[in-house]
C-alpha cells in the first residue's frame, strides 16, 4: 500500500511548488494590484492568526483560512505537518538529500517533544498579555522570512555572478547562455539585487533547523515548533487515524523504525495521535500491510506527555516576561529612525500583529523595507523599516499593504496612501552642498514626487568656503506637502550619510490612535 | 552668479516679451536683439537662400510641427528636415532613446508621448533599421516608469501588430551593460560608466520631452541624454552643464525630436499636478541637438539659450550649432 504515501510526497512537492509560485509573485508584474493571494500560507496558519488575534485585540478577517485549517484538523489530525508544512516539506527534502541513514546520529532524548508544548504555552500567554513573539518560532513565518531576506537574495547573487561571468566570456558562450539568462531573468531572477539587514543572521538559525536534523528526523517539528504543538493538541482527537488490524500483524517493528515522529511507541499497535502526521510510512513499509488509515470507530485522545507544573510554569513565565519589555525606554522614546510601513498602525498594535513574515520586504519595490536588528526594542526584531538610505516609498505603489497578512499594515487604496506621512524630511545644512556654499545640487527637489513639491529651491546669497559670496539654489523642506518617503535621502549624491533626511517626526500613524 | 530662469510658456504665435519682476532674464533690449536678428536671418535667407552657403558656414534646419497629434507632429517634424532616410540608413541598429524616467502618466507630461516613440521607431523600421531599441535609466523604479509612462505598452503593441517584435524592443537597462569609457578632450568627466548599447549602435535618435527642470532650467535634447549614463547621477550636478557637453561629445545623436504637445511648466521635472501641465501641441526635429534645444527653449520657454545653463555652456564649447544665423526653421 504505497499509493496513499505517494500521494504524500506529491501533496508535499505540489505544495512546496505553490509556496515557491507565490513567493516568486510577491513581486511588483507590471501590475499596482498583486493578482493572487501571495499571503496564503500565512492566513492558513492558526497559530500566527491566534498570536495575532489575542495580542492585537482584533478579530482579523483576513486570516479566516486558519480557522478552516484548525477545523480539518479536528476532523483530519495533525496532517498540516506532514502533508501541508512547506517547512516541513524542505526539512523532508534535506533528509532525504543530505542525512541517509548512515549520517544519523539519534542522540536527542524523547521527552524533549514536550518543549513544543511549553513554548507554545509561553507564546500564548505573552500573546495574551500583548507581547506577540509568536514569529521567533512559526514555521511559516520562519520559512518566508528565511527566503525573502535570505536563501532568495544569496541565490539571486550566485545565478547573477554566473551569468555575468558567462556574458563576458569570449567566443560563442553568451549566444547560449544569454537565452537561459533572460529566461531566468523573466521568471524567477529578482529584478534588482536585493539586500537585507540581519540576511546572514536568519540564513545561519534557518541552518540551524536543518543541521538539527542530523540527530534527530524532524527534529524541529517533534520537539520545537509551536505550530506543531497546537496542532498536536488540537489533532490527537481526530478521527482519521491510523489503525492496525492485529491478527496479521508480526510484530516486526518495521513501521516504528521508520516513524519520522516516533508517534510509534512501545507496542507497535498503540499510536500517539498527537505525533502523528500522517505521512503514511508506516503503510508504506508494513510487510503484511495490516496498518491503515482510517476515519472509522473513533477512539480516545491519546495522553499528552506534559506535567501540571511544566504548563503551569511556562505559562506564569510568558505572562511574567511582558511587564519587563514594556518597561524598556523605547517605548517613551522611540529609535526616531523607526520609520513604519505606509499604513501601518500604531506601534504598539503593529507589533502585536506582525507576523515578521518578511513579506512586506519581499515586495517592497525599492528594496526600502529592511528588518530591523533592535531599533523598536528585542521585542520588535525583524518588523519592518524603512532605510531609506537603502531605498524609497514608492510614491504610487502600495504593495506592502495588499500582502501583509495580519492587517498590521492596512491595505489602503492609492490616493489615501499618498497621504500618509511617514515621517519628515530634514536638510543637514552643514552637509549639503548648496547650503555648505560647495556646489548646486537640486537632486531632493529633483526626485520630490508630491505633486506640488515638498522641497522647494530657493535662491539665497551664500558664503563659500574661499570667503566669498555666491547664489545658490537651497532646499527646504515644505512640512505640510512631505509624506516622509525616503526618495530625497536616497537620491542624495553625498556617498555615505545623506545631507537630507527623514525621521519619524510626524508620522501619521502616531497621531491617530495613542501607541499603547 | 547664476541668473535663474524662469519658465514660462507662450500659447504658439503669440511670441512676445513680458517683463518679469525680480531678476529679469529676457530684458526689452535682449528681445529685440534676438527677435530682430532672428527676423534678419530669416529674411535674408527667405529672400537670398543662396547667400548662407555663398558664405560658406554651415546652417542645420530645425523643423517645427503643429500637427494635431503627437504621432502626426513627430513625423511632421522629421519630415520637415528631410524625413529619417537622411538620418537612417539601411541596415543601421537605432538606438531610442525617449524619457521615461518617472512613474507618471502620459497626462502629466513628465515622460515622452507613447504615440510620439511609436511614431518615430516606425519612421526608423520604413527608412530601412536592421534594429530599434528602446531604453532609458529611469529615477523612479524602471518597471513602474515603464508602464505608467505608457512606452512599453505602446511600443510592445505596435511591434506585436505589425509583427516585428524581433526588430523593435524595448527593454531595461542592465547594470552589467555599462561600459567605462573614456572621454577624450573632457570638460568635467574624463570617464564614465555609459550603456554599451548606446555606444555600439550605428545612430541615436533622441526623443526628449519639453519641461521645466529645477537646475537645469528647461530640459531638452542636451539634458536627456543621461539617460545613457550609469554610476551616480547625483553627482554630476555639481557641473551638469559641463558634463552633457562632455556625454554629447562622446556619444552624438543623430537626431533630435523633442516632444513639446504637452509641456510640464512648473515642479518638474517630476511633476504630477496636472494643473502644471500646459498645451503647446508642437515637436521640433533637427540632426543638431543644440539647434533643436535653442530653438525649443525661445519657442516653448521664452528663454534665450544663454540663459539656459547647458545650452550656454553647449554654445560656448562649440558643440553644435546654435547661432541664430545658422538655423534655419522649418515650420509645417
Amino acid at each position: 500500500m504505497k499509493t496513499t504515501r505517494t500521494l504524500r510526497r506529491a501533496s508535499q512537492w505540489v505544495v512546496f511548488l505553490l509556496f515557491a509560485f507565490l513567493f516568486l509573485n510577491t513581486e511588483y508584474k507590471d501590475n499596482d494590484v498583486l493578482p493572487y493571494a501571495v499571503n496564503l500560507f500565512l492566513r492558513l496558519d492558526p497559530l500566527m492568526a491566534g498570536a495575532a488575534t489575542l495580542a492585537g485585540r482584533a478579530l482579523i478577517g483576513v486570516v479566516w483560512p486558519a480557522l478552516v485549517v484548525a477545523l480539518l484538523t479536528v476532523a483530519l489530525g495533525r496532517f498540516f505537518c506532514g502533508w501541508f508544512c512547506p517547512l516541513g516539506a524542505v526539512i523532508d527534502a534535506v533528509d532525504a538529500t543530505v542525512y541517509r541513514k548512515a549520517w544519523r546520529k539519534d542522540v536527542v532524548p524523547e521527552s524533549w517533544r514536550r518543549y513544543k508544548f511549553l513554548i507554545l504555552f509561553f507564546l500564548a500567554a505573552s500573546s495574551l498579555f500583548t507581547l506577540q513573539w509568536v514569529f521567533l518560532f512559526d514555521p511559516i513565518s520562519i520559512l518566508i522570512r528565511t527566503f525573502t531576506v535570505s536563501v532568495f537574495p544569496a541565490l539571486n547573487l550566485v545565478l547573477h555572478q554566473i551569468f555575468d561571468g558567462l556574458y563576458r566570456a569570449p567566443g560563442p558562450i553568451p549566444r547560449v547562455s544569454e537565452p537561459v539568462y533572460g529566461f531566468l531573468k523573466s521568471h524567477f531572477l529578482a529584478f534588482e539585487q536585493p539586500v537585507f539587514r540581519t540576511s546572514a543572521f536568519v540564513g545561519l538559525l534557518f541552518l540551524g533547523i536543518l543541521v538539527a536534523e542530523r540527530y534527530q528526523r524532524r527534529f524541529w517539528c517533534r520537539n520545537l515548533c509551536p505550530l506543531g504543538g497546537l496542532l498536536a493538541l488540537v489533532g490527537r482527537f481526530g478521527l482519521f487515524r491510523r489503525r492496525i488490524t492485529e491478527e496479521g500483524c508480526t510484530r516486526c517493528g518495521l513501521c516504528e523504525s521508520n516513524c519520522r515522529m516516533a508517534a510509534i511507541g512501545g507496542d507497535v499497535a498503540v499510536t500517539d495521535h498527537g505525533e502523528c502526521i500522517e505521512c503514511m510510512d508506516c503503510q508504506a513499509v508494513c510487510p503484511e500491510e495490516v496498518i491503515h488509515f482510517s476515519g472509522k470507530e473513533g477512539r480516545r485522545p491519546t495522553a499528552v506527555d506534559l506535567t501540571r507544573r511544566g504548563v503551569l510554569a511556562s505559562v506564569a513565565l510568558g505572562a511574567i516576561t511582558v511587564p519587563f519589555f514594556r518597561v524598556e525606554a523605547h517605548g517613551k522614546a522611540p529609535d526616531p529612525l523607526l520609520i513604519r510601513p505606509p499604513g501601518a498602525l500604531p506601534e504598539g498594535e503593529f507589533l502585536a500583529r506582525c507576523t515578521r513574515c518578511g513579506e512586506c520586504m519581499r515586495v517592497c519595490i525599492a528594496n526600502g523595507l529592511q528588518p530591523t536588528w533592535f531599533e523598536a526594542g528585542i521585542e520588535g526584531m525583524w518588523s519592518p523599516i524603512l532605510v531609506s538610505r537603502i531605498g524609497y516609498c514608492e510614491y504610487n505603489c502600495t504593495l506592502c499593504g495588499q500582502v501583509c497578512p495580519t492587517g498590521a499594515i492596512r491595505r489602503l487604496p492609492l490616493q489615501e496612501k499618498r497621504k500618509v506621512r511617514l515621517g519628515l524630511a530634514y536638510v543637514d545644512r552643514s552637509r549639503c552642498l548648496p547650503w555648505a556654499g560647495q556646489s548646486d545640487c537640486i537632486v531632493c527637489e529633483e526626485h520630490c514626487p508630491t505633486g506640488s513639491k515638498a522641497i522647494v529651491l530657493k535662491e539665497e546669497r551664500t558664503l563659500t568656503p574661499r570667503g566669498e559670496w555666491e547664489m545658490f539654489k537651497k532646499p527646504y523642506i515644505v512640512e505640510e506637502l512631505c509624506v516622509g518617503c525616503g526618495i530625497c535621502e536616497t537620491k542624495c549624491p553625498l556617498a555615505d550619510r545623506a545631507a537630507v533626511l527623514v525621521t519619524s517626526r510626524g508620522e501619521t500613524r502616531s497621531t491617530g490612535v495613542l501607541a499603547r | 552668479m547664476i541668473r535663474r530662469p524662469r519658465v514660462d510658456i507662450v500659447s504658439a504665435g503669440a511670441y512676445h516679451a513680458r517683463m518679469i519682476t525680480g531678476g529679469c532674464p529676457f530684458s526689452r533690449r535682449r528681445f529685440l536683439q534676438v527677435a530682430g536678428g532672428a527676423a534678419g536671418v530669416l529674411a535674408a535667407s527667405a529672400l537670398f537662400p543662396s547667400l548662407l552657403r555663398a558664405t560658406g558656414e554651415k546652417t542645420v534646419d530645425v523643423g517645427i510641427s503643429s500637427a494635431a497629434s503627437p504621432a502626426e507632429r513627430a513625423r511632421g517634424a522629421v519630415a520637415l528636415v528631410g524625413g529619417m532616410k537622411s538620418f537612417v540608413s539601411r541596415g543601421d541598429v537605432v538606438v531610442l532613446k525617449p524619457n521615461i524616467g518617472w512613474d507618471r502618466t502620459p497626462e502629466q507630461a513628465a515622460n515622452t508621448d507613447p504615440e510620439f516613440v511609436v511614431a518615430v521607431a516606425g519612421m526608423c523600421l520604413a527608412a530601412g533599421a536592421k534594429s530599434v531599441r528602446v531604453f532609458d535609466r529611469t529615477c523612479n523604479d524602471a518597471r513602474r516608469c515603464y508602464v505608467s509612462s505608457g512606452i512599453k505598452d505602446a511600443v510592445e503593441r505596435f511591434a506585436r501588430t505589425n509583427r516585428v517584435e524581433d526588430v523593435l524592443r524595448i527593454y531595461h537597462v542592465e547594470d552589467r551593460k555599462f561600459v567605462r569609457t573614456s572621454i577624450p578632450n573632457a570638460l568635467s568627466i574624463k570617464e564614465w560608466d555609459l550603456y554599451r548599447d548606446a555606444l555600439e549602435a550605428d545612430k541615436i535618435v533622441n526623443l526628449p520631452i519639453a519641461k521645466h527642470h529645477s537646475l537645469a532650467g528647461i530640459t531638452l535634447g542636451l539634458k536627456n541624454m543621461m539617460g545613457i549614463m550609469g554610476g551616480n547621477r547625483g553627482q554630476i550636478h555639481y557641473r551638469l552643464s559641463e558634463c552633457l557637453v562632455d556625454i554629447h561629445r562622446r556619444v552624438p545623436v543623430a537626431l533630435t525630436v523633442i516632444d513639446a504637445g504637452r509641456v510640464l511648466v512648473r515642479n518638474g521635472p517630476t511633476g504630477g499636478n496636472l494643473a502644471d501641465v500646459k498645451t503647446f501641441g508642437k515637436a521640433f526635429a533637427s540632426r543638431d541637438v543644440v539647434a533643436a534645444d535653442v530653438v525649443a527653449a525661445e519657442k516653448i520657454f521664452r528663454l534665450a539659450p544663454r540663459d539656459v545653463g547647458h545650452i550656454g555652456k553647449a554654445m560656448e564649447s562649440g558643440l553644435g550649432i546654435s547661432s541664430g544665423a545658422q538655423i534655419r526653421l522649418v515650420e509645417g
